[in-house]
């Protein structure tokens, strides 16, 4: 073998070593667990089987906290988006001091989403929490908030997504950076209206920064579980009793290894299933 | 004239809007921090009726910030965060950049499946198979350690994506002048490639710093003792085991959200550009 030969082929082998430290990685503490849990949650006694399923379908509180995990992220994940989307329009308008306001809309994302959740379970507290003293200013009574089953679910949706959409907004914000303005001119010369230069030039221009932030919001928010660990703990009466948060407690406090490895491939299923969906649906407004 | 007119009262209009956008996004960590520096019996004293005394301390006091350090050794889960973010953060960089190099320069086969394992990988966030992972860990004895909370965390696949996409907006023409001066690869890579960028390194060690300082269930889930505890597993202890002591919660996590923003804030000019520069147009 010449060294001619032999240079060539390190040259080949360069992208490979480059990716092996990030690919080692992905492999060992992605992949590997992945593979690991769902292959598990089949197994018995060393034997393939069913029966983690069949016992956990059978089980009512499942499906209620599937039926509550769904409830939440079919309200959060548009809300979220859309609250998103307005406010990446917002700042995108080229006016004096738009940075401060970008970095205060931002700054929220910053919070860790445990002491968000300390925090709000402070101010939403039923006896002494601001929000209650707040309301008493509009003659409003006294609200449960955390503590009301009506409420509860709710308020953890509106504590995220005070949490969440400044993160959202920096994506679909690149996004829309990235729009020719004199594209903007020429639709308001052919007399298109707000909305109409929204929907049909806006919106089509910046899909890859929506699917992208609708994907991952998704997949961020079907594992939402500190608000439930730390303030509501499920209740009450299971109103907030979210799969993650089985999968927590079978888990970690009833030892139940199989059914949380069982419950934690539905919730990675059932998050594929969607972006599937979302894919799917996202790539057809495309074609149109 | 009239259009003027106009546009003066839209710009008025977008900026009440804003400052009351701001006024909710604020209102939670300015009442923290101000609630922070009072002790329990004033919060509660002012709850009802609602005046700037329900919000803005009467008496203000540091005895809350002197006692979590003093009786509840806060010190301990700070330090901790910090020397595991300290670590992870340079890893985590090194890691997803060469990675972001060799898919922005090169071309090689099993290129693009490669790439989307990695975009897949980052799609599965770690608390989805927390459970798994912290079997193996444990497996791996890790449990419990420094190393326990940084490894599972290094595979960052949206930095090494920023990294991509940012690295191929870079001209090939410039690795080729280093090239033909006899530069090799360590140094096209240190000299000429990452100096280039700043904004997405930037861009990059924030988002893994903010992840990784906010996160709470993995920690949570591999730190047993008080000795690796980190900063947001420390502060749900506190309420735990002290659930009438708001005021200690309030300073505990005023330190927790005040860190981030003073980090943000100086370097939000790079982010925006590393965000922007991520490809996601159009």
């Amino acid at each position: 073998m010449d060294s001619s030969d032999y240079k060539r082929k390190v040259e080949k082998a360069i992208p490979y070593l480059l990716l092996l430290p990030a690919l080692l990685f992905i492999l060992v503490f992605k992949i590997y667990p992945i593979v690991s849990v769902t292959v598990n949650s089949f197994i018995r006694n060393d034997q393939f089987t069913f029966r983690t399923y069949s016992i956990l379908f059978r089980d009512k509180i499942f499906w209620n906290s599937l039926w509550t995990t769904l409830k939440m992220n079919l309200v959060m994940i548009p809300l979220q988006i859309l609250i998103s989307l307005i406010l990446a329009l917002l700042v995108s308008n080229p006016v004096k001091g738009v940075g401060v306001f970008r970095s205060i809309f931002y700054i929220p994302v910053t919070m860790a989403i445990s002491v968000a959740s300390v925090t709000w379970g402070l101010m939403m507290n039923v006896n002494n929490g601001v929000f209650n003293s707040i309301l008493s200013v509009f003659g409003i009574g006294r609200q449960g908030f955390f503590t009301d089953p009506k409420q509860a679910l709710w308020c953890i949706v509106i504590m995220a997504s005070w949490k969440g959409c400044g993160y959202w907004m920096m994506y679909i914000l690149a996004g829309l950076k990235g729009i020719d303005i004199s594209l903007y001119e020429s639709a308001r010369l052919d007399g298109a209206g707000y909305f109409t230069i929204l929907t049909k030039v806006t919106l089509p221009l910046i899909r890859h920064a929506m699917l992208f932030v609708v994907v991952a919001n998704t997949s961020a928010n079907m594992l939402l579980f500190a608000p439930t660990k730390l303030i509501t703990e499920g209740g009450p009466q299971n109103s907030t009793n979210v799969l993650m948060y089985e999968v927590y407690k079978s888990a970690f406090r009833n030892g139940n290894m199989s059914r949380a490895g069982a419950i934690t491939t539905i919730l990675l299923v059932l998050i594929v299933a969607m972006v599937i969906i979302q894919f799917k649906m996202m790539n057809k407004d495309v074609e149109e | 004239m009239k259009n003027q007119t106009k546009a003066t009262l839209s710009h008025t209009l977008l900026y009440c809007v804003f400052v009351m956008i701001s006024i909710i996004a604020l209102f939670p960590i300015f009442y923290i921090i101000l609630a922070s520096f009072r002790s329990d019996a004033e919060i509660f004293k002012y709850a009802l009726p609602f005046s700037v005394k329900t919000i803005v301390p009467v008496d203000w006091t540091f005895d809350n910030y002197r006692i979590i350090f003093t009786e509840f050794k806060f010190g301990t889960p700070l330090l901790n965060t910090f020397i595991v973010v300290g670590i992870l953060v340079p890893i985590n960089i090194l890691v997803a950049s060469i990675a972001g190099y060799a898919f922005a320069f090169y071309q090689f086969k099993g290129k693009n499946a490669l790439f989307s394992i990695f975009i897949v990988s980052f799609m599965v966030p770690t608390d989805s198979i927390a459970l798994p992972l912290y079997s193996f860990v444990n497996q791996l004895g890790l449990v419990d350690s420094y190393w326990g909370l940084i490894l599972p965390s290094v595979s960052s696949g949206l930095a090494m994506f920023l990294f991509t996409q940012f690295f191929r907006g870079i001209p090939k023409n410039f690795l080729e002048a280093a090239r033909i001066d006899g530069a090799n690869l360590r140094q096209t890579f240190t000299k000429i490639v990452i100096p280039l960028s700043t904004p997405v390194v930037i861009t990059a060690a924030l988002m893994i710093f903010v992840t990784e300082w906010n996160n709470y269930l993995w920690p949570l889930l591999v730190t047993r003792s008080p000795d690796v505890r980190t900063i947001q597993v420390a502060l749900a202890y506190f309420k735990d085991e002290n659930e009438t002591f708001w005021s200690y919660i309030y300073a505990a996590a005023s330190i927790s959200a005040i860190v981030p923003v003073l980090l943000f804030l100086p370097l939000q000019k790079y982010f925006v550009q590393g965000v922007t520069s991520s490809g996601l147009k159009g």
